[in-house]
């Protein structure tokens, strides 16, 4: 079973306080019983494109998670691809009503340090799911609709200057490795600073390419050994953005190319200067816009 | 007793685990030619073992884009270039990283009423015909099921 985590944050006012979970929540599920194996995960989170699974008892209920973090610790570890999900799956699962605010949907997220948060019924059976993406979308449409936002800005350029740009929401520390470095590396890198992606550098100091969590989960179903080359498993070339674009304009681009993030450059276009994620993204949640501090916040009665 | 043997195919097109999506797609296409069938599923084989199986469900999921849900909330997304980017995905995965390796099998002296429940119960339409995991030949549930048609009714 779940486990639903008592709100300590105070609730915010904002856009997200008026809609619900089940407004906003996917309602596919992706599931595997926990006696299955940890490459049966990997291939269904490749194949539904999905960053976990939840892993169910045997009545079906929410047992534990695996995300590619856990992934990634298991291939860390050298264990073999046969290892049972019950062994290794991250447990207990957070859960929030699908009547709950997406405002203290987040809140919880944001205590807890999840990327996603399971939405289960009365039953404790889990009926969908919310992660930062699905907010980005709502997040989204609100900047469009807003008479503040990049759809009418050619008539009301005054208001530009209070855009959001990504430099203002990115992350301005960019972490690399070599791309000589080995897999083994990659991987402290990542779980010692907590990234989603390291940027893979070659020896002139160029961006040669980008190694994530998923790259690292393909290499581990396909046997790849720990101590080979950063290079035989980066991903190239670098998505790139200027620092200088509307925060609009980054989330367009990793929605569209299927990345949960994005490098970004200053004014020289061959040193990256900071990392957009959607989750940077989703987190500046009172929209992209410093036109709608909370306070001053509208949002249409439905 | 008519048994797996007498209804499966033994002429059929399958796959390598280390094709690419995009190559295994052609495939599909090329099969269902060939065969003069639609092909909705081919047997993911490597060293005359049997590894998995591609359905073309296994595919459409691949190529759905990621975050399409949320398309409905940004109506004014550029989608041009879309399937160029979806086409380069297609590169980099295998047959291998979205196959099923969980896969119902039976001999080829089995029953032609055991395939056939296996196939309602574990709802699929296709079954390999394998000796120790090597394949024989491939059980389709239109052939099962006219076969069925000529005998019984």
């Amino acid at each position: 079973m779940g486990i639903r985590l008592a709100s300590q944050l105070q609730e915010k006012n904002t856009l997200f306080s008026k809609l619900l979970v089940e407004d906003s929540m996917r309602r596919q599920v992706i599931t595997l019983p926990m006696d299955q194996i940890i490459s049966s995960a990997i291939r269904t989170i490749i194949k539904f494109k999905v960053d976990a699974v939840l892993v169910t008892d045997g009545e079906g209920l929410p047992a534990g998670i695996i995300t590619k973090t856990e992934i990634m610790g298991t291939y860390y570890a050298d264990l073999p691809l046969e290892i049972p999900l019950s062994d290794i799956m991250a447990s207990p699962v957070i859960t929030c009503s699908p009547k709950d605010t997406l405002e203290s949907a987040l809140v919880t997220m944001q205590q807890a340090a999840i990327h996603r948060i399971y939405v289960t019924n009365e039953g404790g059976k889990a009926i969908g799911t919310l992660s930062y993406p699905d907010i980005v979308g709502h997040l989204y449409r609100f900047c469009c609709d807003c008479d503040y936002g990049m759809r009418k800005r050619s008539e009301s350029s005054d208001h530009e200057k209070l855009r959001y740009s990504i430099k203002d929401v990115m992350t301005p520390t960019v972490t690399t490795a070599l791309d000589t470095d080995s897999i083994t590396e990659v991987i402290e890198k990542l779980s010692s600073f907590q990234l989603g992606a390291l940027l893979i550098i070659d020896e002139s100091g160029k961006h040669a390419g980008v190694i994530s969590k998923t790259d690292l989960a393909l290499a581990y179903c396909r046997n790849v050994p720990l101590d080979a080359n950063a290079h035989a498993i980066m991903n190239g070339p670098v998505k790139l953005c200027a620092d200088n674009q509307p925060l609009e304009e980054g989330i367009r681009q990793m929605v569209f190319s299927e990345i949960s993030r994005l490098f970004v450059h200053g004014s020289d276009h061959e040193v990256c200067t900071g990392v957009l994620s959607l989750s940077d993204a989703a987190r500046t949640r009172s929209g992209s816009c410093q036109a709608c501090s909370s306070a001053r916040i509208k949002v249409k009665e439905q | 007793m008519i048994t797996a043997r007498h209804i499966m195919s033994t002429e059929f097109h399958s796959l390598q685990p280390g094709t690419t999506i995009a190559d295994a797609a052609k495939e599909f296409k090329y099969a269902s030619e060939k065969e003069g069938r639609r092909v909705f599923g081919m047997m993911v084989i490597e060293n005359e073992k049997l590894v998995g199986i591609l359905s073309m469900y296994d595919l459409l999921l691949f190529l759905q884009p990621k975050h399409v849900h949320i398309w409905g909330e940004m109506s004014d997304l550029d989608i041009s270039g879309l399937f160029e980017n979806i086409s380069a995905k297609t590169k980099d995965i295998r047959v291998s990283d979205i196959m099923s390796t969980e896969v119902v099998t039976v001999e080829e002296s089995s029953n032609v009423f055991t395939v056939l429940e296996i196939m309602n119960r574990k709802h699929i339409r296709r079954v390999p015909v394998v000796d120790n995991n090597r394949v024989l030949g491939i059980v389709y549930i239109s052939d099962l099921f006219f076969h069925l048609v000529d005998n019984i009714v």
